[in-house]
């Protein structure tokens, strides 16, 4: 009871940053309507910068990346990631409002590689590529301290639940479905949804329509118990990371030495990125050919998946091609043509007024079409295959003897570190951060352990 | 232990922290809201007092007080303005402040009560964890792919459809494009429909076109006669229902012993009634024993024809294959439909017209005579404005929103015959004819103009500007005078002629769909909130009003001296058509309708949301 009334405050305070927020946003004066040819900025989108300005972010991510992966991997220090991560989000986040990103980078690279007429620049190309290569080899470490939307939801994990595998498994596949979606948005020039969804940037620039703050609060409230929601459950990036890191050789480990099996760190992952030993019940034989079974099955299936994914895909080109605004207006414009007298409707009065003539609109709008039929193929496809090996993965038990974090999942946070008693013997000023208490027990258990050894 | 003693303080120091930063930021939250909402209530900037003040200045310009006053009112409430920005701005930061002291003293706080927990000795059993895994994933997936394939599926391709019609929008369909079928020597058909004299022979023509009725079904394994030469009777007019508002379309029936009591619920005076197929909110036009109706909904546009005295279904013949006809149905109000516009018969043959713009013809036996499309109207209700017919002329009314526009067809084989422009915006409303100095005329209204236009060049005679908005109701004549009306414009009366100017008007009530009426020096209106007016039809002057608890989209008509209007719920209104305005009787339907009352003789045929009725004594 008494744990939860903090949680109701919280709750609270946050509510009462939104609506102060929110009441400031409403009491203004009304923008002047100017005759003179004056374009009223547009407050969402930051002023681009000095050229040298922008490698110089691209040297202070490298910079966080290294430190992070340095502290992950080599110096162990939660609380050095913890202050690092606070470091970018003043920095990427609030100062440089959310923009550039290394998540919204995916779609720059996707528009520069399918649209020959968009030049990429090198910054995006190398926000987008450097956290990936680190990833391949410190695992997450742009998660856990160079990412702001990560930092500002590390920072307000309050009280974690855990939650069952299943629903983490299946809520896991919506980023893969986001990728898709957002690489086949920007791939056709019709919409850069990560940015335009982005939950957090409207609180990184203290401004922003109503519902950008709205969501970027509620993910903040949510985030107290569901840690890190955006990351698991929306994040497109952290898919991409999350394939490179599994493949890291170097990734940040629970313990310094070996493993004991102390079960300390069992429930300190926030996100429930820990893997326990895979016991040898799991292995007897007829448990192993059940899985081999259901393994050839899933094999087989993957490309019927592929398959159905893409037929499914590309019967659904009609209505994803919609988010692209020439189709939109076109669309809107045969079914309704009525609304070519509402004055008020003022994406058909400046088409009107363009002077394009409403069959090269329909012409234009074909091509797209077109591009998202094979679009949505190539991305049905994906998803489908995606989902055989999700599938199949679920059924492949390696072989672990110890506690590890899942190296896709782990965002190398460091929280699990803390707990390691192995860690806690070894360097004694470190440890101040549990009580004294916790260290009693961790020393009993150890005991006991051993004792049971 | 002095450590323990420690912790335990430092724990409630920082739940005390937490506590009282909790409430300091509920307390500026809550003003902060006041605020918000206080400065919703009184907005200074829009105070009332300021624009009060600042309409008497502009009556006494000179009045240096009253701008002093103004002046000193503006100042404080901009004041009063900058200290609410003021309180707000200041009221964030100490709740940001708050809050991020709040967070932390509870980060503390938690961190100082965590305790490692001793380990649970159950661990997430993992084969059935990853068996849920798997069956909630194929779940999870099976529901996208699912959801797609049926979204993918009700998606509509417009721009396919677009690309495919190759839209002849509101274009002139070529010639070439008119389906007519041949025509065989004149061969009087056996139904000897429409005998010149039947106002007088009541029963006589009604025995012979049940007659007729009956051989519908050889003539029509027969090759398709048609007569060449259409026979024209201004009497058969007066005699048959045959247009929308009846003869000339002017609201008058020359009809006697006219039903005044009946009850659709009980079936009190009702000598038939019967469901008819699709919806359509036009009026049924009658031509001897027959009875036509029209309807459609996106499946298929017909028209139907019944044997007016026992309410048989002769036949039903659906509108297809007619050439340029869209594929997909324009869109149309629920208020409209796709069968609004009220037919026309000639007792040659039947005419619809539908929003798609297609118009048909067909011989009284039901076969197709002819059809083709005007080019589908850029409407946003849905085409509505009914047919007119007079000699050999098809009148239709087609102001859209591209363009204005009114034709003339051959009722003979749909060709046209003119086809004007009209520099007026979009119309519901219906054309009328009119006789000046031995010349039709045909009388249209729309904003901005009501005009006359010769019926056989379709060259305009007249026009006069008094019309403004979405005009439905169709005009009024009687003796030299023309009445329009329409809601947010006004009632006017007008001479038709060249340079005609307003003999009279008035805003007082205005209509929004009916159209009015005018009979025997009176004229009367009806409004869409119910109300019926009475006016003198020479100078204006109101007569009577009554107020209905219904509104009235249907409009009224004379038959035998009585005023006959129909409301929402369906009931009509029956009132004497005179100074008096006399209630005769309230008899119900039992269902809403937007059609007019259908006179014959000592019959009214009315038109519900689904059933066709025959009242009669
Ligand atoms: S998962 Fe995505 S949002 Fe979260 S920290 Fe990683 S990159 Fe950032
Ligand atoms: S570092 Fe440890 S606590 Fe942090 S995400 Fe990885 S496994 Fe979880």
């Amino acid at each position: 009871m008494l744990k939860k009334i903090p949680n109701l405050a919280l709750i609270l305070i946050l509510f009462a940053l939104l609506t102060g927020s929110f009441l400031q946003a409403q009491q203004r004066f009304p923008k002047p309507e100017f005759d003179t040819g004056y374009v009223q900025p547009d407050p969402t989108t930051p002023e681009p910068r000095a050229m040298a300005l922008e490698y110089f972010d691209v040297l202070v991510l490298l910079a966080v990346l290294s430190l992070a992966s340095w502290l992950a991997v080599k110096k162990r220090s939660r609380r050095g990631l913890l202050w690092l991560s606070v470091f970018s989000l003043i920095y990427f986040g609030f100062y440089r409002d959310g923009c550039i990103c290394s998540i919204g980078a995916i779609q720059n690279v996707a528009l520069s590689i399918f649209d020959p007429g968009y030049a990429i620049s090198i910054t995006a190309l190398l926000f987008f590529i450097l956290p990936l290569l680190f990833a391949l080899f410190f695992g997450r470490t742009f998660c856990a301290a160079a990412c702001p939307l990560g930092a500002i939801q590390d920072l307000v994990v309050i009280n974690p639940v855990s939650i069952p595998s299943w629903i983490r498994k299946t809520l896991g596949f919506i980023p893969v479905i986001y990728l898709a979606l957002s690489v086949l948005f920007a791939a056709t020039g019709s919409d850069f949804i990560i940015c335009r969804y982005d939950p957090f940037v409207g609180i990184f620039r203290m401004d922003g329509p109503f519902l950008m703050i709205f969501l970027g609060i509620t993910f903040l409230l949510l985030g107290m118990f569901y840690a890190r929601p955006y990351c698991r459950v929306f994040c497109p990036y952290g898919v991409l990371l999350s394939w490179m890191s599994k493949f890291s050789k170097w990734h940040l480990s629970i313990t310094p030495s070996e493993c004991i099996k102390c079960k300390l760190c069992k429930d300190s992952c926030p996100f429930d990125a820990i893997e326990v030993p895979v016991e040898q019940a799991y292995r007897t034989p007829e448990v192993s050919r059940k899985n081999l079974k259901r393994f050839i099955l899933y094999i087989g299936l993957i490309p019927v998946l592929i398959l159905l994914g893409g037929w499914i895909g590309s019967k659904s080109h009609i209505f994803l091609s919609r988010v692209h605004p020439d189709v939109y207006l076109a669309e809107l414009m045969i079914s309704q043509p009525e609304l070519k007298e509402d004055e008020e409707n003022l994406d058909i009065q400046a088409f009107l007024e363009s002077g394009d003539t409403f069959e090269q609109l329909v012409d234009q709008a074909a091509v797209i079409r077109e591009k998202f039929r094979k679009g949505s193929l190539v991305m049905g496809g994906f998803i489908g295959l995606a989902l055989g090996i999700t599938l199949m993965n679920q059924v492949v038990f390696r072989r672990r003897e110890d506690y590890e974090p899942h190296k896709g999942d782990c965002f190398s946070c460091g929280r699990c570190m803390d707990y390691c008693p192995i860690d806690s013997q070894k360097s004694k000023g470190e440890s101040q951060k549990l009580n004294v208490e916790s260290l009693k027990l961790k020393v009993e258990n150890q005991k006991s352990v051993k004792s049971k050894g | 232990m002095k450590n323990n003693l420690d912790q335990e303080q430092r724990i409630s120091l920082a739940h005390r922290v937490a506590l009282i930063s909790g409430i300091f930021c509920g307390v500026v939250a809550l003003l902060l809201i006041l605020n918000f909402w206080h400065m919703k209530q009184h907005e200074p900037l829009e105070s009332k007092t300021i624009e009060v003040l600042v309409e008497r200045l502009s009556s006494e310009p000179g009045n240096e007080e009253l701008k002093e006053e103004i002046r000193s009112f503006d100042l404080l409430a901009r004041k009063a303005y900058f200290t609410s920005r003021w309180q707000v701005k200041t009221g964030t930061w100490l709740l940001l402040f708050g809050g991020i002291v709040m967070a932390a003293s509870l980060k503390v706080y938690t961190d100082l009560r965590a305790r490692i927990e001793a380990p649970e000795k159950v661990t997430e059993e993992l084969l059935r964890a990853r068996a849920n895994s798997q069956y909630w994933l194929m779940v999870a997936g099976g529901l996208i792919l699912g959801f797609s394939l049926v979204a993918g599926y009700l998606s509509n391709d417009y721009l396919k459809e677009y690309q495919a019609m190759g839209v002849v929008e509101e274009t002139e369909q070529p010639q070439d494009g008119i389906e007519v079928i041949k025509v065989f020597p004149a061969q009087e058909s056996a139904d000897t429909l429409g005998s010149d004299s039947a106002i007088e022979q009541e029963g006589a023509s009604g025995a012979e076109a049940i007659e007729g009725a009956g051989d519908e079904t050889e003539t029509a394994t027969q090759p398709v006669a048609v007569q060449t030469t259409s026979r024209f009777n201004r009497d058969d007019f007066k005699t048959n229902q045959a247009t929308f508002r009846g003869y000339m379309g002017q609201g008058v029936s020359y009809h006697k012993n006219i039903p005044e009591k009946w009850n659709g619920s009980t079936g009190e005076n009702i000598k038939w009634k019967v469901a008819f197929s699709k919806p359509g909110y036009n009026t049924p036009v009658i031509w001897d024993d027959k009875l036509f109706i029209s309807g459609g909904d996106a499946a298929s546009r017909v028209v139907a024809c019944y044997n007016r005295n026992n309410g048989q279904l002769l036949w039903e013949k659906e509108v297809t294959g007619i050439p340029g006809s869209p594929a997909a149905m324009p869109r149309v109000t629920d208020d409209t439909g796709l069968a609004a516009p009220t037919m026309a018969v000639d007792g040659n043959r039947v005419y619809a017209i539908f929003a798609t713009g297609d118009v048909v013809a067909f011989d009284l036996q039901g076969n197709k005579i002819w059809g083709r499309n005007l080019g589908v109207p850029n409407n946003h209700y849905g085409h509505s404005s009914s047919l007119q017919v007079w000699e050999n002329k098809l009148v239709v009314q087609y102001d859209t929103n591209t363009r204005g526009r009114m034709l003339a067809l051959n009722t003979a084989n749909g060709e046209t015959l003119w086809d004007v422009e009209r520099p007026v915006h979009i119309s519901w409303a219906s054309p009328a004819l009119i006789e000046v100095n031995g010349k039709i005329q045909v009388i249209t209204t729309a904003d901005p103009y009501v005009s006359g236009h010769d019926l056989e060049t379709g060259a305009e005679i007249w026009k006069v500007e008094a019309m403004m908005g979405e005009v439905g109701p169709s005009v009024a004549y009687e003796d030299g005078l023309v009445y329009a009306t329409n809601e947010y414009a006004r009632l006017v009366a007008v001479e038709p002629k060249p340079g005609a100017e307003f003999t009279w008007e008035d805003d007082e009530y205005l209509s929004e769909a009916a159209s009015p009426v005018a009979y025997n020096g009176l004229l009367y209106l009806a409004t869409s909130y119910g109300v019926l007016v009475c006016y003198d039809a020479l100078t204006g002057e109101k007569q009577w009003e009554k107020e209905y608890n219904e509104g009235f989209y249907s409009s009224p008509m004379i038959a035998d001296g009585k005023l006959y209007i129909i409301d929402l719920d369906g009931v009509t209104h029956i009132i004497k058509a005179d100074r008096s305005g006399t209630v005769v009787a309230d008899p119900e339907l039992g269902e809403g309708g937007f059609a007019l009352p259908v006179f014959a003789d000592g019959v009214i045929y009315l038109r519900g949301m689904e059933h066709l009725y025959c009242v009669g004594e």
